[in-house]
């Protein structure tokens, strides 16, 4: 069940991302080839999909529980820049690799993943 | 608990299987487990999830009302554990016996002062650890049918098993629903049921001990392939790393020279249990067990950067190209 305040914490990242990726939009729309395609997911929600293909470099902050999370795109790379969570796992986590393993930050709910798995596996150990 | 619903489709196709898989999410156990399903009930998926949920509710450490937590505070006195609970905590101890002590289900004190339980780092004196592991052993419990003592002083935590237990009861759920074709991804644990819909093996990766990429990939069905490494969790201090796997003896890092353990085999529990235990034995020992048993295989990467893997998985493991210089050896029955 969710609460009004984890509620409006999706919407304040939602709105987050829409105002700090004013080219998302048009992003999105793109066709986008297989294995490129990004998810960020904020507490059970996507909120952003993204082709890293032709993606320019930015930041995107996500906001959960008032705990931002900095993402950082560069060269068609994707990474946890900056945290607030006890454990940095999803900082160490580095870029995200084609196959299969997600950055996960747990205390605050994010994932970002690839779409369609990525590469030429189906899960990653 | 919020569920992340992620449908990718579900009408059923004329031979049975969805058109597209259906998907659910959800944050369990301290991970981000996600269930995908290529056949059978569309909500497979979320009673599978709500199977691990009713778990963690009986094996976390923190939560007050779980079964765990009552034993661990309880003050010495008996307390009566569900069938699962009993269950896990008796297949724990039997491991304990079998790596020789490298699974310690009792070890979660040690674990806590490290900050490996919270995320708070720090690297404990030598005098306090010495102090915490007097109250650290699988001897000191016991368990009589149902009823378990934990004495004063020590705690216990399923978290070198729980996930692999959950799982197993996860894959009993989807069957109990009609699946034959599944995929659990439980934070990097992963369970298959069945092979995938065209009948192919599942491809999963197994990453690079850096936690950075992937090292290899192995084709397999109907098995868990669960890793344990360094990477998962781990801090820097003063130039040195701390990885969360700790060796029971010393009460620190364990340095065996594992740096990443994979197990492949049937059941997940006993994959869980064995990727930490191997991590901690090292490949000589690990080898040991491996001829004494016929339920598992394994991929062991060194930090002196081979791979060392055993004889039933040598068939469908392969190196990633940027790795295929490294030396592979492979473990056989025979010496």
């Amino acid at each position: 069940m969710k609460n009004k305040n984890t509620a409006a914490a999706v919407v304040i990242a939602a709105a987050a991302v829409i105002l700090l990726s004013s080219i998302a939009a048009v992003v999105i729309s793109r066709r986008k080839p297989a294995g490129s395609t990004v998810e960020i997911i904020s507490d059970g929600k996507v909120i952003c999909t993204l082709d890293l293909s032709s993606e320019p470099d930015r930041e995107i902050t996500v906001e959960y529980k008032g705990r931002k999370n900095i993402i950082a795109i560069e060269n068609g790379d994707i990474y946890m820049k900056e945290a607030e969570c006890p454990d940095h796992t999803c900082m160490k986590t580095g870029r995200l690799s084609e196959a299969g393993v997600p950055i996960v930050c747990l205390p605050n709910h994010l994932i970002i993943r690839y779409k369609n798995g990525g590469g030429d596996t189906d899960a990653a150990a | 608990m919020t569920a992340a619903c992620i449908f990718m489709g579900g009408c059923s196709g004329g031979n049975g299987y969805f058109d597209e898989p259906v998907s659910k999410s959800d944050f369990l156990m301290d991970t981000y487990m996600t269930v995908t399903v290529y056949n059978g009930s569309s909500s497979a998926p979320e009673k599978a999830l709500s199977r691990a949920g009713e778990l963690e509710k009986k094996w976390s450490v923190t939560d007050s009302s779980s079964e765990i937590y009552a034993a661990d505070h309880s003050g010495g006195k008996p307390v009566t554990l569900s069938e699962d609970t009993a269950d896990l905590v008796s297949f724990a101890l039997s491991m304990n016996e079998k790596t020789d002590g490298a699974l310690d289900i009792s070890l979660y004190p040690v674990l806590r002062e490290w900050g490996f339980t919270t995320g708070e780092y720090r690297v404990p004196e030598d005098s306090r650890i010495t102090e915490l592991l007097e109250s650290v052993g699988c001897e000191k419990l016991s368990l009589d049918g149902r009823d378990i003592t934990v004495p004063d002083g020590m705690s216990i935590d399923l978290g070198s098993v729980g996930k692999g237990r959950a799982g197993d009861e996860m894959i009993k759920t989807l069957k109990e629903n009609g699946v034959t074709s599944a995929m659990l991804d439980l934070g990097g644990n992963i369970q298959l049921l069945g092979s995938k819909p065209d009948g192919s093996d599942f491809r999963i990766a197994v990453r690079h001990p850096s936690g950075e990429g992937n090292l290899a990939k192995v084709e397999v069905s109907d098995c868990a392939v669960i890793t344990s490494g360094g990477y998962e969790r781990f801090f820097e201090q003063d130039g040195n790393i701390y990885w969360h796997i700790l060796d029971p003896k010393t009460g620190c890092p364990a340095h065996s020279g594992v740096v990443s353990a994979t197990v492949i085999g049937k059941s997940g529990t006993l994959c869980d249990a064995l990727s930490t235990s191997l991590f901690v034995m090292g490949t000589e020992r690990a080898a040991d067990l491996w001829r004494a048993s016929d339920d598992f295989d394994y991929i062991l990467v060194t930090d002196d950067g081979r791979a060392v893997i055993t004889e039933g998985i040598e068939n469908s493991f392969t190196l990633y190209d940027e790795f295929s210089s490294m030396t592979v050896e492979v473990v056989r029955r025979e010496k």
